[in-house]
């Protein structure tokens, strides 16, 4: 498991916690589900107090009209009176039985009023009230006056003393210039009680005897809080309109009605909620999906990057085995006639009787040196070609520096610092002296007009480092890259085998190799060699 | 390369006796007595390694030269009479002073 990455471990690294809670699709949704659910519950919310209000009104018409239908009955009442006392005058006994027939409350008074000149006079009376013989008010004066000359029953509330008493009067009952009364004492502020019997059931009513709720025309109310915020429904008795104001306490569509738009609420929240889990969940595995998708594929493709890198790798390594083997075979094949060339050089020279200042000893001289470098160039073919695992053993560094350096001394106008920190590593003495070599060998011919050719050696935790630096011509970029490559050079001798000889040695160390350089600013390369624990503190 | 190191060893006042094969060069050391056998590993017919090893105790000095690699070198050592190993090509002031180190220590 190693290594492996799952989208769901990367989710788990800090990118989770900038990430949105939800995808901007399921965002809009639940937003849009949820104005949904809101505009749902406010319709309802609006139809509900509508069909409320529809009841009220109902219910209102239908205690505007049982009041209604009360005062005719008391219009008829009045008529009956009215023609009993006509027919009767003499007879008040009588008027009085008929009004005790009809009286529905001890606060109710029956009376008839005669017009004699400007005044007028009570001519007959029953139940509680003014007696016969009286004089009206002049509250009731105003009253009659207005019975006589409108058709059908008047009302009024007359104030006398502390005493309020609701006034029905019926003009011309009992005979041109007659009025007859109906009056009751009412105490309009205390409230009537309600009941399953009342004709207002149960809602809030205020009765005016006036169109609108003035507090001064109330007759009846069955609640103290006053005026009632309700239907208004207005209603005519007799000659007069009347107002009934009207509230109900609690719902009248019921209590889920009543409810129903909080329910329309939570449902379409719910519904919202459970839409948008089951979009943001089918979302988020698509997601996952796809995810694990590219990830399959990206390992699938790096896998066969791999294995193309490795195929081509191999059929490098092999082409170069290839061709070290025949650089093998070709090398030492060369080495018999290169030593029959020098031994032949060196009898010519030995042998020769030419004069010391004759030609032919500067031509042996170019020859030896030619074959010198034949040599050279088979040897580091030979050298790559080779290509043995290394046979480790404790090295002082130092000493392999000393022995580089005494191979190859310093030319002419190359001076040489050598900074050495006592060190030992498990290394194969020769291959890392050839690798020195190699590097110092390049830094004289990197300063062909003298510089300093600096060599150290310095320990890290775990492994040693030999720098050898020259203060030469350097090189660009696209040299520093390829130097390390088989037979690349930029030398007028050499067949560039000498740093991937090196690079090879130091790998199969299990160290590194790094360059430095820049164009005329020197070169530096260093060597990175693991030191064994044991190593590194072992005595020299 | 017989011929050069031979014409070589003898302008420096040795005496020399060569032989064209490993076969021959085995005989020539079975009888006569050298101070110093100069031999390439690798000779027609047999090599100088095992010429070597069946010429047996004691062998005069012996100075094999080899134009192959380590492995060779590795089989040379492995004998312990051989004076020394060169690769070729050799400076040839080395081949004369081994040569005269070997001489002087067989007498």
């Amino acid at each position: 498991m190693t290594g492996s990455s799952t989208p769901r471990a990367n989710s788990m690294t800090g990118k989770r916690v900038k990430r949105w809670p939800l995808r901007p699709l399921s965002a809009v949704i639940l937003l849009v589900l949820a104005a949904v659910a809101v505009a749902s519950c406010l319709i309802t919310q609006n139809v509900v107090q509508d069909q409320e209000r529809l009841i009220l009104r109902e219910q209102t018409a239908e205690v505007a009209a049982v009041v209604g239908s009360s005062f005719a009955g008391a219009q008829s009442s009045l008529q009956l009176l009215g023609q009993i006392a006509s027919s009767d005058n003499r007879h008040p006994k009588l008027f009085a039985a008929a009004a005790r027939a009809v009286t529905t409350a001890s606060t109710q008074g029956w009376l008839v009023t005669t017009q004699s000149g400007t005044s007028l006079r009570v001519t007959a009376a029953a139940g509680n009230g003014p007696v016969v013989g009286q004089a009206l008010s002049s509250a009731l004066g105003q009253l009659a006056h207005r019975a006589m000359s409108a058709k059908g029953l008047v009302s009024g509330l007359v104030q006398e003393g502390r005493t309020l008493r609701l006034a029905f009067a019926l003009g011309g009952a009992a005979g041109a210039g007659t009025v007859v009364w109906q009056e009751t004492v009412i105490s309009p502020t205390t409230p009537t009680p309600t009941g399953p019997t009342s004709p207002w059931h149960s809602l809030n009513v205020a009765i005016y005897l006036s169109n609108h709720p003035d507090p001064s025309a109330l007759v009846v109310t069955t609640t103290k809080d006053l005026p009632l915020a309700g239907i208004q429904y207005p209603f005519r008795v007799g000659a007069d309109a009347w107002l009934i104001v009207a509230s109900s306490p609690q719902s009248l569509v019921g209590s889920l009605g009543q409810d129903m738009p909080w329910i329309v609420l939570g449902f379409g929240a719910v519904t919202a909620v459970l839409m948008t889990a089951v979009l943001e969940t089918l979302g988020r595995r698509r997601d996952y999906a796809s995810a694990l998708v590219e990830e399959r594929t990206a390992s699938l493709r790096s896998a066969i990057a791999e294995r193309e890198a490795a195929q081509t790798s191999l059929s490098r390594q092999e082409n170069m085995a290839a061709i070290g083997q025949l650089a093998a075979t070709v090398g030492h094949e060369l080495r018999n006639p290169l030593a029959v060339v020098m031994n032949v050089l060196y009898l010519m020279k030995v042998g020769s009787k030419a004069a010391a200042d004759d030609p032919i000893h500067r031509h042996l001289a170019t020859a030896e040196r030619e074959i010198s470098a034949a040599t050279l160039i088979v040897s580091d073919l030979l050298d790559y070609a080779a290509g043995r695992g290394p046979i480790l053993a404790p090295v002082e560094v130092c000493d392999l520096v000393d022995e580089a350096l005494s191979v190859a001394p310093p030319p002419d106008g190359v001076q040489v610092v050598q900074r050495c920190e006592p060190l030992v590593v498990d290394a194969d003495r020769d291959q890392i002296r050839q690798a020195l070599l190699n590097l110092i060998t390049n830094a004289y011919d990197a300063m062909p007009g003298g510089g300093v050719l600096t060599v150290s050696t310095t320990s890290g935790p775990g492994s040693a480092q030999i720098t050898v630096t020259d203060t030469g011509m350097g090189m660009d970029e696209k040299t520093r890259d390829s130097i390390f490559t088989p037979f690349f050079t930029k030398k007028a001798r050499g067949i560039g085998l000498g740093l991937a000889v090196t690079k090879r040695v130091v790998e199969a160390h299990g160290g590194t190799i790094a360059v430095q350089s820049r164009p005329s600013a020197g070169t530096s390369f260093t060597l990175n060699l693991p030191v064994l624990a044991a190593m590194a503190s072992a005595p020299r | 390369m017989r011929d050069t190191l031979v014409a070589i060893l003898e302008h420096h006042g040795y005496r020399v006796w060569s032989a064209p094969d490993g076969e021959t060069a085995f005989s020539a050391a079975q009888e006569k007595d050298f101070d110093v056998l100069v031999m390439d590993i690798r000779m027609p017919g047999r090599d100088g390694v095992s010429v070597l090893e069946e010429l047996g105790t004691p062998p005069p000095r012996v100075i094999l030269m080899t134009a192959y690699g380590a492995e060779d070198r590795l089989r040379a050592a492995a004998n312990a009479h051989v004076f020394a190993v060169l690769s070729k090509p050799f400076d040839m002031r080395r081949m004369l002073s081994l040569v005269a180190q070997a001489s002087k220590d067989s007498k």
